[in-house]
């Protein structure tokens, strides 16, 4: 697959990889790489740059943006995975009350986009998806699940946050709802049918997105969802497009149509 | 009654001196700010910001995205004394979510229209860039909304400013803690940073204009979707601090179609017709803000940037083209704003 060529062809010489072509090497692209390629260079560049707490991420002054749960997937060491898992469990999101405006159930957490903030769909679906990869089945994954429960959006699907906002439904976005489904998948809940019949709606509506139609293409086919293998094949026309897309689309793109799914398969 | 001189500036004054009066009755919508005031009167470094001089702020009435709008455009650029030549120019409009019902974002015939006017005033560069906050696959709001288009046609690049390489820039105020922020070097090395928020009310902040619209500078794969600590740190607050690290040089706001009531995303489109072009963020969101029915003073991070960071005072904003009086709307406030409507 000529994708799978590009996406290694911005493998950096250190074996990570930047969030657009010649850009230094961040863990999340480098992450996605890993799982997309099989890459044993950017799963070793990943253990590499885990901190002694177990952590993978960016930090920017005060602010720490958390990407340990797709690098736990992507990684080979178990002790670097099981070091990672153990800052997945240590480091949920903060709990906040519940609001007219932002109504929730403030007794869940989730996970969080950067330390010591409020949880939100992805980062709580790769957390899910982690914990439940590396055999994890305590409560914080009941309460990461609960949290996706309670975020769905009216009628099916996730948004980036909230299911309402100053009484207003939000709308599902294909992209979070395709991995909070990855996430989800296996499980016998409701919700999962229901966004994934809701995906399958939505998604020729956002395909102008690779990033969206890689997610939607990966979810269904993760689910085995009737409509997997026609937004296989959109998804396999944009050959040219995932060749100038950033490097989290390009591995998705790659992800979505190679065997990169088994790696993030809950067995 | 009002006066005219000879340019209209006094009655445009007035115009100013009356939207302005209307909200100190209002008062309390920033009381964060006002502890954050009473804890250090002036949280910024004086030599970064010495006291706002002169602005200069021009008003197009402009009723269709379908006219051109890249000779007005240039013709408001120039009336407030904007020299760009040998500039590389970023132009950073409002791009945040695609409902095709509505106006959540800078229209792209706009943009493309101030790359044009730009590239004719002599940039030596115009990029157009942006970090959407709620949707991570930022080229599907770049080809829904239709600014992809805009900028083949006239082969502009765009630069999504979540995934550009990123510097550290300390805070020289003090309305957060956050001591610095990582921001792309898009926009910490363009010779002119151009703001170009659509018009709009907003229903955390009160308005988005020129300032907040400096929140898409920020970018998401370091602070996530939405940009959450900065939620953390107090919206008002945040606001204050990115647009003074940001610090735009120019901004246009499009104000042809707005919306009113709740949003940034879930208001309605309203016609206002116009297009608010100044060389201060802060004097231009003034303009903009009565323009659209609101009181600038009751807007509590634009009433704290009037005092370190730009022009708020009416005698002191020289404003140009049409009467903004003209222009008057009335916009529904955001929830929770009723009090900063001047209508």
């Amino acid at each position: 697959m000529p994708a799978t060529d590009d996406l290694a062809a911005r493998r950096n010489p250190d074996g990570g990889y930047g969030p657009v072509p010649r850009a230094g090497s961040e863990p999340e692209p480098t992450a996605l790489a890993a799982l997309a390629l099989d890459d044993d260079a950017a799963a070793s560049w990943l253990e590499a740059a885990q901190g002694d707490d177990g952590s993978v991420g960016m930090r920017a002054g005060a602010v720490f943006r958390d990407v340990t749960a797709p690098a736990v997937l992507a990684m080979r060491d178990p002790a670097a995975q099981r070091a990672g898992v153990g800052w997945i469990l240590a480091s949920r999101a903060r709990a906040e009350p519940s609001t007219d405006a932002l109504p929730h159930d403030p007794a869940l957490r989730g996970w969080a986009w950067t330390s010591d903030t409020f949880g939100w769909a992805e980062p709580t679906a790769w957390s899910v998806l982690a914990l439940r990869v590396m055999g994890h089945d305590g409560p914080e994954v009941d309460d990461g699940i609960a949290v996706l429960r309670d975020r769905a959006c009216v009628g099916g699907g996730w948004n980036y946050g909230n299911r309402i906002v100053l009484d207003e439904e939000l709308p599902p976005f294909v992209q979070t709802t395709g991995i909070a489904l990855i996430a989800l998948h296996g499980l016998d809940e409701p919700m999962v049918a229901t966004a994934a019949d809701r995906l399958a709606t939505i998604w020729p509506h956002e395909a102008d997105g690779l990033l969206s139609l890689a997610l939607a293409a990966a979810a269904l086919r993760t689910i085995g969802h009737r409509s997997a293998a026609e937004v296989a094949r959109r998804l396999g026309e944009r050959q040219a497009a995932a060749a100038d897309a950033d490097t989290i689309a390009l591995a998705w793109f790659v992800i979505a149509l190679g065997d990169g799914l088994e790696r993030l398969a809950v067995t | 009654m009002h006066h005219h001189d000879e340019h209209g500036a006094v009655d445009r004054r007035t115009f100013l001196r009356g939207a302005v009066a209307a909200g100190v009755a209002v008062g309390a919508v920033g009381v964060g700010l006002g502890v954050r005031r009473a804890l250090e009167p002036e949280p910024w470094d004086e030599a970064a910001f010495p006291p706002p001089g002169d602005a200069h702020v021009a008003v197009l009435a402009a009723s269709s995205y379908d006219a051109d709008l890249a000779g007005p455009v240039e013709d408001a650029l120039r009336q407030i004394g904007a020299d760009v030549r040998g500039a590389s120019v970023l132009l950073k409009p409002n791009l945040v979510e695609f409902d095709p019902g509505t106006s959540i974002n800078t229209d792209p015939r706009i943009v493309a229209a101030a790359v044009l006017a730009f590239r004719r005033m002599g940039a030596a560069s115009v990029t157009v860039g942006e970090g959407p906050g709620h949707r991570r696959d930022t080229m599907f709001v770049v080809e829904r909304s239709g600014l992809g288009d805009a900028l083949r046609a006239v082969e502009a690049p765009f630069v999504d400013l979540n995934l550009d390489a990123v510097e550290p820039v300390p805070l020289r105020s003090r309305y957060t803690r956050l001591g610095e922020l990582w921001l792309p070097t898009s926009v910490t090395r363009a010779d002119v940073v151009v703001s170009m928020p659509k018009m709009k009310t907003h229903h955390w902040a009160g308005v988005t204009l020129s300032l907040k619209n400096c929140f898409g500078c920020v970018p998401s794969r370091v602070y996530g979707w939405p940009k959450n600590v900065l939620h953390y740190h107090g919206v008002q607050q945040s606001i204050l601090d990115v647009a003074a690290a940001v610090r735009p040089d120019l901004a246009i706001v499009d104000g042809i179609v707005a919306m009113e009531g709740n949003g940034p995303i879930s208001g309605e489109p309203v016609p206002v017709g116009a297009i608010v072009v100044g060389d201060d963020p802060v004097a231009t969101d003034v303009v903009a803000a009565s323009i659209m029915g609101v009181d600038p003073a009751a807007i509590a991070y634009l009433d704290e940037a009037a005092r370190f960071l730009g022009q708020a005072d009416p005698e002191r904003i020289d404003t140009r083209g049409e009467d903004p009086s003209r222009l008057q709307a009335s916009l529904a406030p955001a929830p929770g704003f009723d009090g900063a409507a001047t209508g």
